[in-house]
């Protein structure tokens, strides 16, 4: 009770203290009130939800055939109910151990369920869509590149002036092109290079395209991790015997990725925005889903209601992400306080 | 007796001719303890860094455990040395992202190829000798400044090495917390392990070294017994650098 006067107390000091801080006060609530009024029974009132409705399976699988559409749907049902589990699960030791493992099993469990093939009647991957298709971009372009990434970051801090020239250039020149270049020329150049009867599929072309892309910025990341580590964590690995191939594996990676981890997370929050530019060039990921629903006749002009539910699945995938990383962040600096 | 440390003119030069290391011979034998006393930017770290790799040297010998090295730095007969020669860093340099026993146990599973359990035992083993045992699931950052310096020496320890090398080892400590590190030391003396310290603690100089050897802008000025050392040393330079130290 006593804590509710004391709020009163404090809105009136801080929003009601004279005459012109009132009518300011006033205008902003009604300003506030009027949008949120608007809105509202425009999403309520005024918008069709039809053309979200009926197209749920779309939006999350997209042509993906119907009898088999429970493939895609239980790895992604796989994927959010391992990310409740990992922030809110209980904290048995063997289970915390066990699921970095399992989050690693989901990527082979993935290409299996799309794929198809030992008892699942193949798929191809152009009937990849939606949401899935989406979110398979996203995972295996950063599982990809993050590796790639590391490899550059260490290249670039080498001692031989060749490979520590040709990993700046890299990082430099892909830091310089737009993402779209790098993707077109994943789409129309690629083929144009391989021999003849080689080819590749599109969803691969676009994830080594992203992939392309994301590790020069992922490498700097990790760049910055390593320039921090002090000198004398290099000594001290010398100093009891480890080679130069142990000191990179035991000590300056762990610690480097440790410091970079919310850049990365940036990164990779970034890059799952950053696949719907793939709507563009013909990829029905979740963006490109809408923009072919938006041209079924039946459906024309509604296209707010379509991009304010994409905005929605976007922000809440993004925060899915966002929660988990700051998860494994806490999870990191439990113990180490004063890293 | 024979010895663990020789070595014989080593000389090292900055640029601008600024000598860090100026005709430097010294002998240690086995089981014996040496301190290295000296004004700051006297040498002595460089000194005892040159003898696992962790410095260059430009002129000279050294003969560490029977290996030879010269100016040309082998990377593999440094790598046999380090393999022997345990280390105790001034700011105890223990890897912050590992646990106390993970610390301990990294070189001898992938240095010496040892069993993981095998190296667990024998950390648990030398971290109770430490005194520490009980922190052996924590990460350095939780614990005091001399119990990670305790850490430091298990962790060379865990080698197994033939020689130890104390670079400062209190010298970031607090006070009161300077103690039980020199303990610790005092009793790996006991146990006949061959030392080599750079400190400033003339206590712990006094009762365990078997030589003094105080150096001045990379030269060595002298080496005696502690009993002369430090009731009549021989240079003049000496009894000014002591005298200094009373003081404080």
């Amino acid at each position: 009770m006593n804590s509710i006067i004391v709020f009163i107390k404090n809105l009136k000091k801080t929003l009601f203290p004279n005459l012109f801080n009132t009518i300011i006060t006033l205008l902003i609530t009604l300003f506030i009130s009027v949008v949120c009024f608007n809105t509202f029974a425009w999403l309520i009132f005024k918008a069709n939800w039809k053309v979200v409705i009926s197209n749920l399976p779309l939006y999350a699988f997209g042509s993906f055939p119907l009898n088999e559409q429970w493939r895609p749907a239980s790895w992604i049902i796989s994927l959010l109910l391992l990310s409740i589990f990992t922030i809110c699960g209980p904290e048995w030791k063997w289970l915390r151990k066990n699921l970095l493992i399992l989050w690693v099993g989901t990527i082979p469990l993935g290409l299996y369920l799309l794929y198809g093939g030992l008892g699942l009647s193949p798929i191809m991957s152009r009937h990849w869509g939606g949401l899935t298709l989406t979110i398979l971009l996203t995972v295996f372009s950063s599982l990809l590149s993050l590796p790639f990434g590391i490899v550059l970051a260490l290249c670039r801090q080498s001692s031989l002036p060749l490979i520590q020239k040709l990993s700046s250039i890299y990082i430099d020149v892909m830091r310089a092109i737009p993402l779209i270049a790098v993707l077109f020329f994943g789409q129309l150049l690629i083929p144009l290079f391989l021999p003849v009867g080689i080819e590749i599929d599109r969803v691969w072309r676009a994830i080594f395209a992203f992939t392309l892309f994301v590790s020069a910025y992922i490498a700097e990341d990790i760049r910055g991790g390593l320039q921090s580590i002090p000198n004398t964590q290099i000594e001290a690995a010398n100093s009891i015997g480890l080679n130069q191939y142990q000191i990179i594996q035991f000590i300056l990676i762990p610690q480097a990725l440790r410091i970079a981890l919310p850049a990365l997370t940036n990164q990779s929050i970034g890059l799952f925005q950053n696949t719907s530019l793939m709507a563009i060039l013909g990829l029905v990921e979740l963006l490109g889903v809408g923009r072919s629903i938006l041209a079924n006749p039946e459906f024309i002009g509604q296209y707010i209601e379509v991009y304010v539910w994409l905005a929605c699945v976007y922000w809440i995938v993004c925060t899915i992400m966002a929660v988990l990383a700051r998860h494994l962040e806490q999870r990191m600096t439990i113990n180490q306080a004063n890293f | 007796m024979e010895p663990i440390v020789v070595a014989k003119n080593l000389t090292k030069s900055y640029t601008k001719g600024l000598r860090a290391l100026d005709n430097v011979s010294l002998k240690v034998n086995q089981g014996k303890v040496l301190v290295v006393m000296g004004p700051s930017g006297s040498g002595k770290s460089t000194l005892i860094r040159t003898f696992n790799g962790l410095e260059t040297f430009d002129k000279g010998e050294l003969n560490i455990l029977g290996i030879k090295v010269d100016s040309t730095h082998d990377e593999r007969k440094i790598q046999k040395i380090r393999r022997r020669v345990g280390m105790v860093f001034q700011q105890f340099n223990l890897f912050p992202h590992l646990s106390i026993l993970e610390n301990i146990t990294l070189a001898p599973v992938h240095v010496q190829k040892r069993r993981q359990i095998e190296a667990e035992e024998y950390g648990m083993y030398l971290l109770s000798q430490m005194g520490i045992d009980s922190h052996a699931k924590k990460y350095p950052s939780q614990l005091s400044g001399g119990e990670q310096q305790r850490v430091a020496i298990a962790r060379a320890l865990a080698l197994k090495p033939e020689l130890l090398l104390f670079d400062e080892p209190t010298s970031a400590l607090d006070p009161e917390r300077i103690n039980e590190v020199l303990d610790a030391m005092r009793r790996l003396a006991e146990q006949g392990m061959t030392m080599v310290v750079v400190t400033h603690e003339i206590g712990f100089a006094k009762d365990v070294s078997d030589q003094v050897l105080f150096m001045d802008s990379g030269k060595v000025i002298e080496t005696s017994p502690p009993n002369i050392f430090f009731s009549n040393a021989k240079h003049e330079r000496s009894r000014k650098f002591l005298n200094q130290l009373d003081k404080h």
